[in-house]
């Protein structure tokens, strides 16, 4: 007989062993990269991931052959994608047509492609061109390339209405049409203008044309990013013609600046047209919101003033640091790794659906997303070979919840979805930014049950709690996390403290009053007594003396 | 100038704060120097830079409490104060100074105690004001400071008995004594560092080469080297001098 000792030990064994053989291995895939935030103290912390790989796209999968190079994505009202694919060679003959507009839908199936350009509709222009040339007031060279039918390297691509513009950089133009199909039934694009180099003597003359992004506002301003010129955006009007710079960024102050600012003081005019000028760095991207606010951003690795800007339609900067630090864009440390410097370089910038600010970092690959007021909500992405990291990025994009990443390198698109931490963080910014404080709490607390790093959730708690008169709960979120919250509620409990110890404070101070009276008094009298009986004792030497 | 004076020692400091001129000359007419007192308020120096830096008020304190190191306090606080009494003894013995090391020390402590009962109050105060109000601590600092100065001013020019600039200047080089004093120091450092790194190498290899060597045993035997290397240089440094004691014996013979 077996002892029951040994049945129950027999009984558990195969009980755990069955458990074992049905847990099996679950295979989960985590993200590439890890999430993380900064914290009061400007130290990066682990966080949730508020955006995960959703899929990864190719020119293949999209059903137009593999993209080559792609520059650019834009989105149109429409929720039509644009892709400038610049270096797509398909079937073109000679060096001088390269590139081609992919077309797809939010789900990236193909709608059309444009290849290459109709004229049609500019016969007038064409002709005027053409007795330019004769004129000799065009260059063989630059009548060749304003005309041609094909694109070459086009590396920026923005969509008004039915509108195409694409800065089609080789051919040094900014090219403006409407998606048409031939009767074959490829795509083609109805020129509708042509933006070519200004001929007027304030553009100058020294620097080249070579368009690179383009954007239109709601004046059908079109603005064109040109990196080799530092006075900031090239503006045309409607018609073409050429409006002037917008938007220059401001010259860091370097020592290097400073000192020559200050040797200019002593030099003559000679001496200082001699000298090297500081000049601005260039913008390299830039993006244009609903309420036409102009984004843009510089990838200079050297410069950290005006990294993003957010300017209105006068070039005026919303996001200018006025002797504070309040606006950091980027990884703010710099990181030293075997010899190299990894520091931000921030190559695209687009404002979402809830003026959410997407950067993308070309030096790490990482998206970095802000809510409006700049603060930082989530970081995602990174170098690497995986899903979700990058080579080289170019270009991002965003609609809904999803973000579109373009990596010219390995010519794909990846798609990031929000996660659920992501939308409860998002619905609660906006909650937040809108000043309903008390209903973004639930909202802020579920953040902080997920992630307590959030530093975020603090503040917006503190907030929530400051605006419902309960200071201390305010103060306790405020502690290390902000200071001008603290700041604020403090002075409201130091209110709330006074008026309801008030007797006592009273109390307290005439106690002091008085007690101060009666030592001096007493102390007074002493020193009196004191000064008395010396002076006897000298009256009675002198007397002394006397007799 | 005043001769019934017949404090304590501990009232010292507080009297030579209300007279700053007039209180440093009676101290040294009087000759109460003390040191225990000195000794002291150095100690108080350190410990308000450590409550500085750990109970200031959340909305006034910019110093970077995540992490707290004590080592950059105590450089700050009694390195500072160490390395200035002697950069002064050092420079002011050389051109005339009359302050010994000892004097120098107190009166220098003694300029400390305007500038202690500041960070105090701006300690207690910072727990009570708004961030809006930090003018009250910059105006509190301003003047705890600036009469830590004055007194530091009139406590050098009568330990040493110069005139106004002579002071003056001579504090300026103290500073740059200062500057010369820490390199020197870190310099030393880094170089025993070396040294011991050195050593700590060879400790090592030899451990690593030996595995039946045990650690103490090593450590015990590459004292003893030392000691012997030692030991051989003194005795045939010895023989040397008496050898040549010998040979000038002889010449004199």
């Amino acid at each position: 007989m077996p002892s029951i000792k040994r049945i129950a030990r027999r009984v558990v064994s195969a009980v755990l062993a069955a458990a074992m053989l049905c847990t099996g291995v679950v295979a989960y895939a985590d993200e590439p990269y890890t999430g993380y935030n900064y914290d009061w103290w400007g130290d990066p912390v682990p966080s949730q991931n508020g955006y995960v790989v959703d899929k990864v796209i190719s020119g293949l999968d999209i059903g137009c052959g593999q993209l080559t190079n792609p520059a650019d994505l834009y989105f149109d009202d429409n929720e039509k994608l644009y892709i400038a694919d610049s270096g797509y060679t398909g079937n073109y003959d000679t060096r001088d047509q390269k590139g081609r507009i992919v077309i797809t839908d939010k789900d990236m199936n193909l709608i059309t492609t444009v290849e290459y350009l109709d004229f049609s509709d500019k016969q007038e222009w064409l002709k005027e061109e053409e007795a330019r040339f004769e004129r000799g007031e065009l260059t063989e060279e630059r009548f060749q390339k304003e005309i041609n039918v094909y694109f070459n390297n086009p590396t920026g691509v923005f969509v008004d209405d039915d509108n195409v513009y694409v800065a089609d950089s080789e051919n040094e133009r900014v090219v403006q049409f409407t998606v048409d199909t031939d009767k074959s039934g490829n795509g083609c694009g109805k020129v509708v203008e042509v933006f070519t180099r200004p001929d007027a003597t304030y553009y100058d003359a020294g620097t080249t044309f070579r368009p690179e992004k383009v954007l239109v506002d709601a004046a059908k301003n079109v603005y064109v990013c040109i990196t080799t010129i530092t006075r900031g955006a090239v503006v045309f009007s409607r018609e073409g013609e050429f409006n002037g710079y917008y938007g220059a960024n401001r010259v860091e102050k370097t020592g290097e600046v400073i000192l020559n600012a200050f040797w200019k003081l002593i030099m003559t005019t000679e001496q200082i047209k001699r000298m090297k000028r500081s000049v601005p760095v260039e913008l390299s991207n830039f993006d244009i919101d609903d309420d036409n606010f102009v984004y843009t951003v510089t990838k200079n690795k050297n410069s950290d003033t005006d990294v993003l800007k957010k300017m209105n339609s006068a070039g005026t900067n919303i996001f200018i640091n006025l002797g504070y630090n309040e606006y950091s864009f980027g990884d703010p440390l710099i990181k030293y790794y075997r010899g190299t410097t990894y520091s931000s370089q921030i190559c695209d910038v687009d404002v979402g659906p809830n003026g959410e600010i997407n950067l993308l970092d070309l030096q790490t690959g990482r998206v970095f997303q802000y809510d409006d007021e700049c603060t930082l909500m989530f970081i995602f992405g990174g170098s690497g070979d995986q899903k979700g990291t990058f080579t080289t990025v170019n270009a991002i994009e965003s609609i809904d919840t999803n973000v579109y990443v373009l990596d010219s390198r390995k010519s794909t698109i990846t798609i990031f979805k929000r996660t659920e931490f992501g939308s409860i963080v998002h619905e609660a910014m906006s909650l937040f930014n809108a000043g309903k404080y008390n209903e973004a709490m639930e909202p802020w607390n579920e953040v902080l049950r997920r992630d307590s790093n959030y530093w975020m959730a603090y503040i917006g708690l503190g907030n929530a709690y400051l605006n419902a008169k309960d200071y201390e709960a305010a103060m306790d979120n405020f502690y290390f996390q902000s200071r001008s919250g603290y700041s604020d509620a403090f002075k409201s409990w130091r209110m709330n403290f006074i008026r309801e110890n008030f007797t006592l404070f009273a109390v307290i101070i005439i106690a002091i009053f008085v007690a101060i009276y009666v030592i001096s008094s007493i102390r007074g009298k002493a020193r009196l007594k004191k000064r008395a009986a010396a002076d006897k004792i000298l009256r009675e030497q002198q007397k002394k003396e006397e007799g | 100038m005043r001769f019934d004076l017949d404090l304590p020692a501990w009232k010292w400091p507080f009297y030579i704060m209300r007279h700053p001129f007039e209180g440093y000359e009676d101290l040294r007419w009087k000759k109460a120097y003390n040191m225990k007192v000195a000794m002291i308020i150095v100690a108080l120096f350190f410990v308000v830079s450590v409550c500085d830096q750990l109970l200031t008020g959340f909305l006034h304190n910019y110093s970077m409490t995540k992490v707290f190191n004590i080592v950059p306090v105590i450089i700050q606080s009694i390195l500072l104060f160490v390395t200035w009494v002697v950069g002064n003894w050092a420079l002011c013995t050389l051109f005339n100074g009359e302050g010994t090391m000892r004097n120098i020390c107190v009166n220098t402590a003694y300029a400390l105690v305007p500038y202690i009962i500041g960070r105090i109050i701006n300690i207690i105060l910072s727990n009570c004001l708004t961030r809006d109000e930090a003018t009250f601590l910059t105006f509190v600092n301003i003047i705890t400071v600036g009469y830590t100065a004055l007194l530091l001013i009139s406590g050098m020019k009568t330990v040493h008995q110069y005139n106004f600039w002579q002071t003056i200047v001579s504090m300026l080089f103290t500073i740059v004594a200062m500057v010369i004093i820490i390199i020197l120091a870190v310099l030393l450092v880094s170089l025993f560092q070396q040294v011991y790194l050195f050593v700590y190498a060879i400790y090592t290899e030899l451990l690593y080469r030996n595995p039946s060597l045990s650690s103490s045993a090593l450590i015990l035997i590459m004292v003893g080297v030392v000691v012997a290397v030692i030991a051989i240089v003194c005795v045939a440094y010895t023989l040397y001098e008496k050898a040549q004691i010998k040979k000038e014996q002889k010449k004199l013979r």
